[in-house]
This record gives structure tokens, sequence and C-alpha cells, in this order.
């Protein structure tokens, strides 16, 4: 494991007015450049512990430690302008405007302002908004995911080696959820940011996790490992029923599309002739041919009735293509998309929209098989090794 | 002597009091919402501090107007403007105090939350982000107010106060000659000029405040 970025130690909670402790002696390292998930069942003090990191709620007991140094006491505000901070539900500032949103703490780390116009550039390019079109808008006439978008940008603005995110996609339609956990997955390859990420989807958790805490009531931690561990040797019955009984479906989180041989498919162009096409298509002994336009984008699935139609421009006939997924999409993503899709798979492409091929079933499967295999065996040598924890003393 | 001979010959004065309406008006609803936000600033996180102030201030505008003036003068504020001004502060308090309780408990506490998570102290805080959100509603209060003391500053001739309530009074004390109703008319309708005016200067002031960027906006 990595140098701790964040550690906590017997941290506990006790809120005014009520007998049980929030949380109750917590003790849990964060390593540098990770993404550790806290999840557990509403009313375990997930957030509660998330919010004590950046001293929102203060510790009634217990350290906390970044970078080494203890924060518990230092000046909170201060403290909080090395943290970024990400909430389920935003909270842009509504009155002012992008620019001035993500400005927020460089401002209050007094940057000179060229500094500050650049590094709020940067962001807006970063989350893939445009800045000369959105710098000057108000938070109201962005959409869901595009202000979730700028509250990433607003958090990392003054560059804080450690976030802290609590279920930040969580009020956002399926799709784009989906779009901006890919998306933030791509980032934080490229960041290495130090991540403390709150949520109580445990396919979310598998999805986003480098480490996952999975904590019961008051904070105590059930089971903190890998995502992998976790789904192939779960620590108790509690894990195992949070799981729940899906496991083998929830492994295809784990794995990238990416990671696989992609398929190559029959493509077509749309100046090509049809006549041409459909000898193609019948030398490959596909179903259908896939038509590109000229930037290598995906448009249509063409069949070999549509080629016989004359009259309608190819990129009128055949059928929409509806399942995409990005190479940052997990297998679990592209089976779904799969499994919407006409023809039975799923078309990968880059993050320019450009085709680089297809996966199908027979890659799932595959995957499968072989990730049933390693974490039976993990779960052997777990196994093992707990027995040879046992048998000196047996 | 009629209405139109009666303002011919004196509407030179007529348009003074009426300034001087306006302006114990504008300078007793400044004094209150300066004494008013402070009031909610200081209790809006505070339940209980809240309620005791509304409830302090609800009393205030209970007691008649003409008690008050002449419980001021014999607590020794003398006559003229003094009793005036401090009469209309108390009235101009209940509207200004709720309604800035009321704006800063309805920004979003999301906001609030993301605030104080990104660094920005308490006083940060309120500045920049709480007031400037809860201002439209603030400055309603103060509309509210304002419209109110206009009336409650004509009954202010009774101590010998500023404005065109001297104008009502001659005229109700002259009714039976026909030297009485021109004034008493004049006196009332310009209180009612005056009390448009000024809430037609207040509606563009918060058309030019209101913060950017918030929907919803500021309604006449």
């Amino acid at each position: 494991m990595a140098e701790a970025m964040i550690r906590l130690e017997h941290l506990t909670k006790r809120f005014p007015g009520q007998d049980a402790p929030a949380v109750a002696d917590l003790t849990l390292s964060v390593p540098a450049g990770e993404i550790v998930i806290l999840v557990g069942p509403s009313g375990c003090g997930k957030t509660t512990t998330m919010r004590m990191i950046n001293r929102l709620v203060e510790p009634t007991s217990g350290r906390i430690f970044l970078e080494g140094e203890d924060v518990t006491t230092v000046n909170a505000d201060r403290l909080r302008r090395r943290i970024g901070y990400v909430i389920q539900q935003v909270g842009l500032f509504p009155h002012l405007t992008i620019f001035e949103n993500i400005a927020t703490v460089p401002r209050l780390l007094r940057w000179p302002q060229p500094r500050i116009r650049a590094r709020v550039d940067e962001l807006l390019d970063l989350v893939g908004m445009d800045p000369s079109q959105y710098r000057d808008r108000y938070p109201a006439a962005l959409s869901g995911g595009q202000r979730q978008r700028v509250g990433v940008a607003r958090a990392l603005s003054a560059d804080p080696p450690v976030m802290l995110m609590d279920e930040p996609f969580g009020a956002i339609d399926p799709i784009t959820r989906e779009r901006l956990q890919n998306e933030f997955l791509r980032l934080q390859s490229e960041l290495r940011k130090t991540i403390v990420f709150v949520t109580h989807d445990i396919d979310e958790a598998i999805k986003m996790g480098d480490r996952i805490a999975i904590l019961r009531d008051l904070s105590a931690i059930a089971q903190y490992d890998t995502p992998e561990m976790i789904l192939s040797a779960p620590a108790d019955g509690f894990v195992e029923d949070f799981i729940g009984s899906r496991a083998s479906l929830k492994r295809l989180n784990l794995a990238r599309v990416g990671d696989y041989e992609l398929r190559e498919w029959p493509t077509a162009s749309t100046d090509a002739d049809r006549p041409a096409l459909l000898a193609t298509l019948r030398a490959s002994g596909m179903g259908a041919l896939l038509l590109l336009d000229a930037a290598g984008r995906p448009r249509r699935w063409l069949h070999p009735g549509d080629l016989q139609r004359e009259g309608a421009a190819l990129s009128q006939v055949g059928l929409p293509v509806n399942a995409l997924v990005q190479p940052q999409a997990t297998l679990a993503d592209a089976l779904n998309e799969m499994l919407r899709s006409q023809v039975g798979v799923a078309v990968v492409v880059d993050a320019r929209g450009v085709y680089t091929g297809t996966i199908d079933m027979g890659v799932i499967m595959a995957a499968a098989e072989t990730m049933r295999r390693s974490a039976h065996a993990a779960s052997l040598s777990e196994l093992a090794a707990s027995d040879a924890e046992r048998s000196p003393r047996a | 002597m009629g209405l139109w001979t009666y303002l011919s010959r004196n509407w030179a004065d007529v348009l003074l009091l009426a300034r001087d309406h306006a302006v114990v008006v504008l300078v007793s609803v400044t004094l209150g919402a300066v004494v008013a936000l402070s009031l909610g600033v200081a209790t809006y996180r505070r339940p209980r501090a809240r309620s005791v102030v509304l409830g302090v201030t609800g009393t205030m505008l209970t007691i008649p107007s003409l008690a008050l003036y002449g419980l001021l003068v014999s607590l020794g504020l003398g006559l003229g403007w003094p009793p005036v001004v401090v009469a209309l502060v108390l009235y101009s308090l209940l509207p200004i105090t709720r309604n800035t309780i009321t704006g800063l408990l309805g920004v979003d506490p999301a906001i609030t939350e993301s605030a104080q998570g990104m660094g920005m102290g308490r006083w940060r805080r309120l500045v920049r982000i709480e007031l400037p959100l809860a201002w439209p509603v603030i400055l309603a209060g103060i509309r509210i107010a304002t419209a109110i003391l206009v009336g409650i500053a004509a009954l202010g001739a009774i101590v010998n106060g500023p404005g065109l309530g001297d104008l009502i009074f001659n005229g109700l004390r002259r009714l039976a000659s026909p030297a009485g109703l021109p004034l008493a008319l004049t006196g009332t309708v310009g209180v009612a000029v005056v009390g448009l005016l000024l809430d037609a200067v207040l509606l563009g002031l918060a058309r030019l405040t209101a913060p950017r960027g918030v929907q919803g906006g500021v309604h006449g």
C-alpha cells in the first residue's frame, strides 16, 4: 500500500442529544492517489465520517492526519482550501458566473488574476466544457450533468491533493451518470488525486473504487479491501448481503471494455457503392455492415435488404446505432448496451466518437469465465492463508 | 376656494411638504433597515432568539401610532422630526427583520455547505453568498415597510412632524369652512402619490440590484 495520504485514528462522533455515537472508534488509512469508497446502508455514518475529514463535522475524539500532519485542530477554513469538496446537490453559487464559481478557492488563496483566469480555462477544458462558451454563464443555464462537471472543476481549482465526494453522481439520470463516472475515471487516471468517495450504491463502489470500505452501523468497517477481493471473498454475512446475490454479474463492473481485445466488424463509408458493399457483407458472413461517417463515427447498421434498396442515401436507410460504449465503460455497461442493440453487439468508440471496434457476448462470456477462475483462486489462497495462521495454534 | 385654486396658489408649499414626507420615510426606513438587518443576521440561525425578535418587533407594529407618538413625546423626544423618525424606525423593524430571516433561511443549504466546504469563513459566506441571495426577499421587506411608513408618517403631524400630514390635519379641523376640503384632499392624495413614487424607486432598485443568474427575479 502506498503512503497514507489521509489517516483517521480512533475517530468518534457523538451528536448532542443522541445516546449512540454516529461514528465509533473508526481507524482508516487512505493511500495516496487512490479512490477509496465509503459504502454502506443509509444512516451508517459514512457521510459523517467523510465530513470529519474536512471538519465540517468536528470529531468528538480521535485524530485526523493529512499528508502526515495532524490537522485535528488546525484552522478549519485553511484546511478546507487544501481539500476539494463535491456534494450531490453540487451547490454552485447561482448568483456567480461559472468563472467566479470555479475561481472561489484560488481567490481565497489570493492567486494573481492572470493565474486564476488560466486555471479556470484549463479546468473547464479538463471537464470537457468549452471555456469561451461557458465561462460567463450562470449555473441556471447549465444541465444537471454540466453543473456536476463544474462542481468537480471547482473542487479541483486550487489543485488540492485530496478530494471528498459525497454521492457526486447520485442526483443525475442514469445515462449521464454513467458518462460522468467514466469521464471522472479518465480524469483520475491523469490526476491521481487521493479521493474519498461516499455512495450507497455498491455497483458504483465496485466501478469507481480502488479500495472499498463497507461500513455497518456506527461506521464500523465490515471489510476494507479491493473490489475484487470484496466480491470474491466477502468477510462476513453482512458484506455478502450488501453485495447482493449477483456477485458474478457485479464482477462485470470490474472489467473495462478497453482491457479486452475488440472484434473487428465490417464497416462501410458513406460514399461507397452498394454492390461492392453487398459483396463485402456477404464475404464477411455477418448480418449487417456498420456505416461510418467521414470522421469515422458510427452512423447506421446496414442489412442486405437496405443495400439492395435504391434511392435513399446510405445514411438514411438501415437502423440507427444506439449501443455505443467508450473504453472506460465496464463490461456491465457494455452488456447492458448490447441488450438494447438490435444487432447484439456494442460498438466501441473513443472519446471523439470514432469507431474502434465492437464487443459481443463472446467477449463477455470469456471475461466472466476468467474472473470466476481468478476469484476462485483468490479465495482459495485466502483460505490457505487463514488456515496457515490458525494451524500453529491447532 | 376650490381644490384647483388652492393648488395653483400653494403648489410650492405642497411640494416642500411632499419632499419632507418622502425624506422622513426614507431616513427612517434606512435606519430601520440597518437595525433590522443586524437583528436578522444575528438571530436567523437560532430558533429561540429568532422568535423573540419577531415577537417583539411584531408587538411594536400593534401599538396604535397616535399612542406611540404621544408616548415618545412624553419620553422627552420633543416635537417635530425626532419622535416621528423613532416611531417610523420601530414600525419598519418587523417587515424588514422578518424578510431578512426568511431570505437567509431560504438559501439552499447545499450552497452554504459547499461554501463552507471550500473554506469560506462565516463572515465571508454571509457577505458573499447568503446576503446577496437573500437580497431580493430583504428588499421586498423594505418595500412593505416603506408603504406602511408613508401612511404612518402622515399621522406624525400630530406631534408637529414633517410632511403632508400637516395639510390633512389642518383640513380636517376646518372642514366646516370652504378651505378645509382642498387641504385634506391635497394631503391625502399627496400621501398616496409619495407612496407610489417611493415604491417605484424601490422597485427600480430591486431590478438593478437583483443577483444576476438567479431565476424568479423581482416582481412588481
